[in-house]
């Protein structure tokens, strides 16, 4: 019930308009990490809004006005949970621990859900690609998405037309679990919900969005999703780009934040960015989704599974959730390689530090922001 | 604000001097944004202790009512004294609900009443999450209907609880209830939480003269009534157990000439609406009621609550004899009860309260395998209606089911993850409903005050006794049988015949007759013996009976030939019976009446969608030609849903017959029934019964559906298109029996999309909105 009682206050704090995330997170972080206060507690007492937390006038009057809102927000909660909706916090167990570790201070302070919320802790991959996306993307997508669900993978998805609804689609078919990252609030995909209806009363797909609930879709709210397609997932699959557009800019601004991205190297002839991408420093990925030795395109052979790569995205993975020893990730990730070799190995992945804990050397994910929780 | 000020401003907004000290203590409460829960006995002035503050706080106060005549009438006398009030209601047309939201968005309301299911709330919700609309203030009016202990428990109320815990700390929160156990209290308490402080007051009604009369047999209770009722002054209310009693008290008090009306579920709107009047007006010297009647009647003079059959528990007694002397002045309140038979309604209820566990397991497999309505879910778990509002608010109330709104109309769908269905609380819930109806029957017995019993029994310990009841006044009331009397009661049983509301024109039906009610005189078991004990065929008594209730009625109307519904189970039992009837009338009877395929018994459908589907198309005759311009006397044994006797009057309507008359030997009464039309059955009333049954009177649903089949063959000649084109006729059917009366309600009905709403949505409401303009005039 406790936890009940703070939706509304979650809500309020959420959606504080022209806040971010960040500001919002950072705020969060003081009040329940440093403070150990709930929400309800904090917007309480509003004396210690200036004392305790320096907050400046401009932010008081803004939360002030945003306190105003507590009742409606609560009508609006009550609504949300009638209707099988749940509010799932950053400091919440349930909160995607692959989503707080790819975005960091940046997650979203909250996420709607409807369905299997357990999904956000499985292993996942994003399939990302164009509305009007080809026949061969399509079918690469399948592909990507059939390996997934055959190794217990949570396909992530956009909901959009083209590689999106075929990723979900193909998912859900080879009885795979799937995430919908939807362009719009939860409480507006009353459609979706019916179409999916099974599959979400079986566990197999969970409905997440960032946005306030009674949000209605809009390309920005469509653009400002597509990062969390990508931090949802561990790994990201794109089938098809334009040079422009959602696909396009979201592949390069997770390569840009040190993610591996793997994209499928276009047939000869192909009218496509993917090229581009592959240049820009995305990993070229065959019809099968194996990784390529080169961007060279037109060799679509099936070649042997890269499996350093792959093994580089579980290292990533495990470090995400906690520093190891080079002991302990060899005993986890059989890459029969030497300490050494490992060493060099990490090495070459950006995001990844050398850190003493215990008088052992660690590797650890690099932390250049306060920790959530 | 200091009372001294409160009550300058009470003055010139309310017009009264001062608050009571109980009121000011509530106000100051909520004034600095506590949670008061007030249980104070009806007519204290609990309304102002939330319409006074309402009117100082800066901001809308939104108030819970499950009343909408009562949000209706508050309304209007906030309006009156000039405060800005409004209310939502499914019930008022879509521009007035309208109209309030703006209002309220405009920051012009102070008050908005709102009923809390959540088709209501569709209408609204949108705009009490508007952040621009503040909101100062949340009261909770009838707030035991939030308990499950209490004695009117209200599903929807559930959401109350959930929407008043998710409220922010320090926003005022008002419950108030007239009548709460402890129990009952300390549930409120827990379920709303925040540190809610409870405010009670004394129960006592001074002018409430108690009295208990013992009898042996529902006769006894009819006599009483019979040599009684004339002597008490002014115009109350009788409590029946049962719809069917409801009928038969009132016919007899108008077969006595003692002006009198029945008032049930059963009863339509209109009708309702008209007695509900009457009752204002002094029209009638009683109205005999089951317990539909009552919640939200403000009226100061009633004079007498008599009850013919035990209320389950003394709470549901207190709060039903409380309608009477609210203006302080002496007012009887009788009760009866017969040790051999009433205690056995009422251990039914409280038996029969939740479906068997099976059929939650139905319910929840059907809804696990598809999204679906509420009446999709009836048809496809075969669950009548009553029981499954049961069992859906138990799984919603669990967190086993959820009511998404999906286009304005409640789907359900099942919960991931939800944990299986707990039946404990359901056990713990009867064995506290027996306990109570054990301590209604030791206020029946108490030699001590009535009235400080109830009070005991609702936490309200009254210090001295009321010393008018019948035990402070060591006064035993008791029955005196004449035979007068007697004579009197079997002349009125004997002639009393239940009409058979299937009237309709477009079928050339008119209204029948039975010989009696199932349940009434051992007819009931008559025909059960016959039907399923092997007990041959219906004896001649029930032959008589039923030929007495025909020349009653059809004595001067000529009939050419009988026809009888072919069995479905019980044999010759009709035909032979039917035979009989027409030897002794001299019609000539035809055999011809046949199935064209084998039916289900209509008792194994629990839903008349169901039964009507069972029936679809089975009947026919063979040489129809031998009663097309025929009248036609159609014979049955049991008249339930009126499903059969409908189909056959639809394909002999297709035969050219020149009219149908049903004519059975018992009318059942039962939730799934017609709605009963007439107001009264008795020539005294001033009511042409005669010529009500010997009209063919449309149902207002069959009116409306000829109405709209009329509309759509006009509709498709215009288009150019095929009738079904325009719109399908099951779609016009449930159409006419949901008698939508809002765009939104258009949207529940099945077949109507968005599509056709926007097309004909306005057409078809204006022609139910005439046609029920027509039946109420």
């Amino acid at each position: 019930m406790k936890l009940t009682t703070e939706i509304p206050y979650w809500i309020t704090l959420a959606h504080l308009p022209k806040w971010g995330a960040e500001k919002i997170n950072r705020l969060v972080v003081k009040i329940i990490h440093e403070n150990q206060l709930s929400l309800e507690t904090f917007f309480n007492e509003e004396s210690i809004w200036n004392k305790s937390f320096e907050l400046t006038a401009a932010d008081i009057a803004d939360l002030q006005k945003a306190k105003l809102e507590l009742p409606n927000n609560a009508f609006l909660a009550e609504d949300l949970l009638a209707q099988g909706f749940e509010l799932v916090s950053i400091n919440s167990p349930a909160y995607s621990k692959t989503l707080k570790n790819n975005l960091k201070l940046k997650a979203p302070t909250v996420l709607y859900i409807k369905g299997n919320k357990q999904i956000m802790q499985e292993e996942s991959i994003a399939i990302v690609g164009s509305r009007d996306a080809d026949e061969t993307s399509l079918q690469f997508t399948d592909h990507i998405a059939r390996i997934a669900s055959q190794q217990y993978k949570v396909v992530v998805s956009g909901f959009a037309k083209g590689v999106d609804k075929q990723a979900l689609d193909s998912a859900l078919k080879y009885k795979g679990q799937s995430i919908i990252v939807l362009p719009q609030g939860i409480m507006t995909f009353g459609s979706g919900i019916k179409k999916y209806y099974q599959q979400i009363t079986t566990g197999d797909l969970l409905v997440v969005s960032i946005f306030h609930p009674q949000a209605t879709w809009g390309a920005g709210l469509a653009m400002a999703r597509n990062p969390i397609i990508y931090a949802l997932a561990s790994e990201i699959y794109a089938a098809q780009s334009a040079e422009s557009g959602g696909t396009w800019s979201g592949v390069l601004d997770g390569l840009k934040k040190g993610r591996t991205i793997f994209v499928r190297q276009p047939l000869p002839g192909e009218k496509n960015a993917n090229a581009l991408l592959i240049e820009k420093g995305a990993t070229p990925v065959n019809q099968q989704g194996n990784p390529v030795a080169s961007a060279q395109t037109g060799d679509s052979n099936a070649q042997p599974v890269d499996k350093t790569k792959e093994n580089l995205v579980r290292i990533t993975t495990l470090l995400s959730e906690q520093p190891l020893t080079p002991e302990q990730i060899l005993e986890k990730v059989p890459l029969n390689i030497t300490k050494a070799a490992l060493a060099k190995l990490l090495k070459t992945l950006p995001q990844i530090q050398k850190i003493t804990k215990s008088k052992k050397v660690h590797y650890a994910i690099s932390q250049n922001t306060p920790t959530l929780f | 604000m200091t009372r001294q000020e409160a009550e300058q401003k009470l003055k010139s907004i309310f017009g009264f001097d001062r608050f009571h000290d109980t009121q000011w203590a509530v106000i100051e409460k909520l004034q600095q944004g506590k949670r008061i829960l007030l249980i104070e006995k009806t007519g204290f002035g609990k309304s102002l202790c939330y319409q006074f503050p309402a009117t100082q706080l800066k901001g809308l106060t939104i108030v819970f009512s499950p009343l909408i005549a009562l949000m209706r009438d508050q309304v209007q006398k906030m309006q009156a004294l000039g405060i800005d009030a409004g209310y939502i209601s499914s019930q008022q047309p879509l521009e007035e609900n309208a109209a309030t939201i703006l209002a309220a968005l405009d920051n012009k309301l102070k008050l908005l009443y709102i009923h809390p299911s959540r088709m209501e709330n569709v209408e609204w919700l949108e705009t009490v999450r508007n952040t621009n609309l503040a909101i100062a203030m949340v009261v909770v009016d009838e707030a035991h209907c939030i308990s499950t202990w209490g004695h009117d428990f209200i599903p929807s109320y559930r959401k109350i609880v959930k929407l008043v815990n998710l409220l922010p700390a320090n926003f005022p929160v008002l419950a108030t209830t007239a009548t709460a156990t402890p129990r009952v209290e300390e549930d409120i308490k827990t379920q709303i939480g925040r540190d809610i402080n409870a405010v009670r007051g004394n129960l006592l009604r001074p002018n409430l003269n108690l009295v208990v009369i013992q009898v042996q047999s529902e006769e006894e209770k009819l006599i009483w009534l019979g040599q009684n009722l004339s002597k008490i002054e002014g115009t109350g209310i009788i409590y029946t157990g049962t719809r069917a009693n409801t009928e038969i008290y009132a016919k007899w008090l108008s077969h006595i000439d003692i002006p009198s009306v029945f008032y049930n579920a059963g009863v339509d709107t209109a009708s309702k609406k008209e007695i509900e009047l009457a009752l204002m007006q002094n029209t009638y010297k009683c109205i005999v009621s089951t317990n539909a009647l009552g919640m939200g009647i403000d009226k100061p003079d009633i004079r007498f609550v008599i009850h013919t059959q035990t209320p389950i528990s003394p709470i549901h007694y207190y709060q039903e004899i409380g309608r009477a002397g609210r203006d302080g002045k002496p007012s009887f309140i009788i009760l009866f009860y017969n040790p051999n038979e009433d205690q056995k309604l009422p251990l039914s209820f409280i038996e029969s309260a939740r479906p068997h566990p099976n059929k939650y397991a139905k319910v929840l497999k059907v809804i696990k395998a598809e999204r679906l309505g509420f009446q999709d879910i009836a048809k496809a778990a075969n669950i009548k209606s009553s029981h499954l509002k049961i069992i859906l608010a138990d799984l919603v109330k669990q967190g086993i089911v959820l009511e998404a709104v999906d286009k304005r109309s409640i789907k359900y769908e099942w919960k991931y993850g939800a944990q299986p269905l707990d039946t404990k609380e359901f056990e713990e819930l009867k064995n506290a409903k027996l306990n109570e109806f054990a301590e209604m029957l030791h206020y029946i017995t108490t030699p001590s005050c009535r009235m400080k019993f109830l009070c005991d029994f609702l936490g309200d310990n009254l210090p001295k006794d009321c010393q008018i009841c019948d035990n402070c006044r060591q006064r035993v009331v008791s029955v005196k049988i004449t035979p007068v009397w007697q004579q009197k009661l079997t002349a009125f049983i004997e002639n009393d015949f239940p009409v058979l509301e299937v009237g309709n024109e477009s079928i050339k039906m008119m209204n029948g007759v039975a010989a009696s009610y199932y349940g009434f005189s051992q007819v009931g078991q008559a025909l059960h013996r016959c039907k399923y004990e092997n007990g041959g065929d219906f004896p001649e008594w029930l032959v008589k009976q039923t030929l007495k209730a025909f020349g009653k009625y059809f004595a001067a109307q000529p009939f050419d030939v009988v026809l009888y519904v072919p069995p479905t189970e019980s044999g010759d039992l009709v035909k032979n019976f039917a035979e009989k009837i027409a030897k002794a009338l001299k019609i000539n009877i035809l055999h011809t009446l046949k199935k064209n395929r084998d039916t289900q018994p209509q008792k194994k459908f629990e839903t008349n969608w169901l039964k009507t589907d069972n029936l679809k198309n089975v009947f026919y005759v063979e040489n129809p030609q031998e009663i097309a311009g025929k009248c036609v006397l159609l014979v049955d044994d049991i008249f339930d849903s009126g499903a059969t006797i409908k189909e056959i009057g639809k394909y002999l309507a297709s035969q050219n017959v020149a009219c149908t008359v049903p004519l059975v030997i018992a009318k059942t009464i039962n939730a799934d029934l017609r709605k009963e039309v007439i107001q009264t059955s008795s020539n005294n009333m001033g009511v042409d019964l005669q010529k009500q049954v010997q009209t063919p009177i449309k149902s207002p649903e069959d009116k409306v559906l000829s109405l709209l089949k009329k509309w759509r063959t006009e509709k498709a000649t215009e288009l150019n298109l095929p009738k079904y084109m325009v719109i399908h006729y099951d779609t016009l059917r449930t159409l006419s029996e949901a008698m939508p009366s809002s765009i939104l309600d258009l949207l529940d009905i099945k077949g109507m999309g968005k599509v056709l709403i926007k097309k004909y949505g306005q057409e078809i409401l204006e022609i139910i909105r005439k046609s029920k303009d027509e039946t109420n005039n």
